[in-house]
């Protein structure tokens, strides 16, 4: 299970983060809502150990987690929004870097890696393509490979379907369904209403810094009222994409 | 006749064996200007603030005083330090030193051109800071900055026959040799120029091919 528990940041007299707190077991997804600036991304780059904080504490299975040390250990991937892949790499490059450089896996193993996740996420065609040469959705599912072939204990997606159409951000949702059944710790920070819809997940909404309302998605589902804030955020941005 | 083609054609061997040196000159003038320009562009993007300092005020000075100068100073200066080259390592030396200013500029912008997402992305991964400079960054950065550096080996080439100054026998030297005993200048000097434009062009040519092949599947 992931713990954050009062996780605070500030930049100069700019409250990034206050006290936010939430619990993740395994094979759960939390889902970050929130508009930009909320500081939902800013909670994946700390614990992907990008950003610091200046007060809390995280905890990963019973254990203290140093996220300064984190990348060392790979046990918290993350699939960026711009997806951030190397662009003057193959698509197998890409995926099999870090297992050679990182792993010290060899050429072959590192490719039995790649090449397994490429023909579950339908890339094996692409292999020796280049990034620019791939479309968005493409994209997106290579940068999800690059972090799965890791193997992390927690993934955290910042806003994974942004510039996808709706049939792609589906395909995304069923992907993001299948890390929690795999019994990976999903993190998803996003401001794409239709995941609260499509993910069995905890909702946490942010606003200016913090978490105001916690929900779990099937019970919102059936009970919209008993969570206003969340309601109003879910029709405030129907009502912006109408 | 001004132009006088038999003393054209026999003078070939002379310039041909100082185009060589020329050619030596800013070869490994722009190796040690590749090698010092990454290493400096390295230090000034990644080192404390004193050492960016101490590198950004070497860089000041070179690209402030004219070659001319820096090779003469070298000339005079190393022998006053117990250090006694020819005047052939002299001028490599010297070519380095300034190519080193200019290309750690250019690697520098190359360096901060590579997006900062990528960099995050490898260390997400787990790749430590010089696997990240090594498989990620400098790939990167030596071929945003390919024309600019094919552009600073064709003005070594060029400037290389400054070295002249100090006695070494490169294509300039030794078209002036031929000129002091023949007195035809204009037949030499369109010679030499033709050879500089025959090491010159095809080096241009080759980079512009490179830029083109390395930039096939990087869009923009």
């Amino acid at each position: 299970m992931l713990v954050i528990n009062n996780l605070s940041k500030k930049i100069g007299a700019k409250i990034i983060l206050s006290k936010v707190s939430l619990q993740v077991p395994r094979g759960h997804i939390a889902l970050l809502l929130g508009s930009s600036g909320a500081g939902k991304s800013t909670l994946l780059r700390i614990l992907n150990g990008l950003e610091s904080y200046d007060t809390g504490s995280l905890m990963l299975d019973g254990k203290p987690l140093d996220v300064r040390s984190v990348h060392k250990t790979h046990t918290i991937g993350m699939v960026f929004q711009h997806f951030n892949l190397f662009e003057h790499m193959t698509v197998l490059q890409n995926c099999t870097l870090a297992l050679e450089k990182v792993l010290g896996k060899s050429k072959q193993e590192a490719e039995s890696i790649a090449y397994t996740l490429f023909t579950h996420y339908g890339l094996a065609d692409k292999a020796n393509q280049y990034p620019a040469q791939l479309s968005g959705g493409q994209k997106q599912r290579l940068a999800l490979i690059r972090t799965l072939a890791m193997q992390p204990s927690v993934i955290c997606l910042d806003e994974p379907t942004s510039a996808l159409d709706p049939v792609l951000k589906r395909q995304v949702a069923t992907n993001i369904k299948q890390l929690a059944h795999e019994g990976l710790i999903v993190l998803v920070a996003s401001h794409d209403i239709g995941l609260v819809e499509q993910l069995p997940c905890t909702i946490y909404l942010m606003e200016d810094a913090a978490i105001v309302e916690v929900a779990d998605s099937s019970d919102f589902a059936n009970n919209p009222k008993k969570y206003p804030r969340i309601e109003s955020f879910i029709a405030g941005s129907k009502y912006i994409s109408e | 006749m001004i132009i006088d083609f038999n003393l054209m054609y026999e003078s070939l061997p002379y310039l041909f064996r100082g185009a060589l040196v020329s050619l030596s000159i800013a070869a490994l003038g722009c190796l040690i200007g590749f090698i010092g320009g990454t290493i400096f562009a390295l230090l000034q993007t990644n080192a404390v603030r004193v050492v960016r300092m101490l590198v950004s005020s070497f860089t000041a000075i070179v690209r402030g005083t004219p070659m001319l100068i820096q090779i003469t100073f070298m000339f005079i200066l190393l022998p006053t330090i117990g250090i006694y080259i020819p005047a052939f390592w002299v001028a490599v030396i010297a070519i380095g030193i300034n190519s080193t200013a200019y290309v750690s500029n250019v690697i520098r912008a190359g360096i901060l051109s590579v997006a900062r997402g990528q960099i995050e992305a490898a260390y997400t991964l787990g790749l430590t800071r010089l696997q990240t400079i090594r498989y990620i960054v400098l790939p990167q950065a030596v071929r945003t900055v390919l024309p600019s550096l094919g552009n600073e080996f064709v003005t070594l080439i060029k400037d290389s026959s400054l070295a002249s100054v100090i006695g070494v026998y490169e294509l300039t030297k030794e078209g002036s040799f031929i000129i002091s005993r023949h007195l035809n200048s204009i037949s030499i000097y369109i010679v030499i120029a033709g050879i500089y434009l025959l090491m010159t062009i095809p080096l241009t040519l080759a980079i512009n091919y490179l830029e083109k092949r390395m930039h096939r599947h990087v869009s923009h």
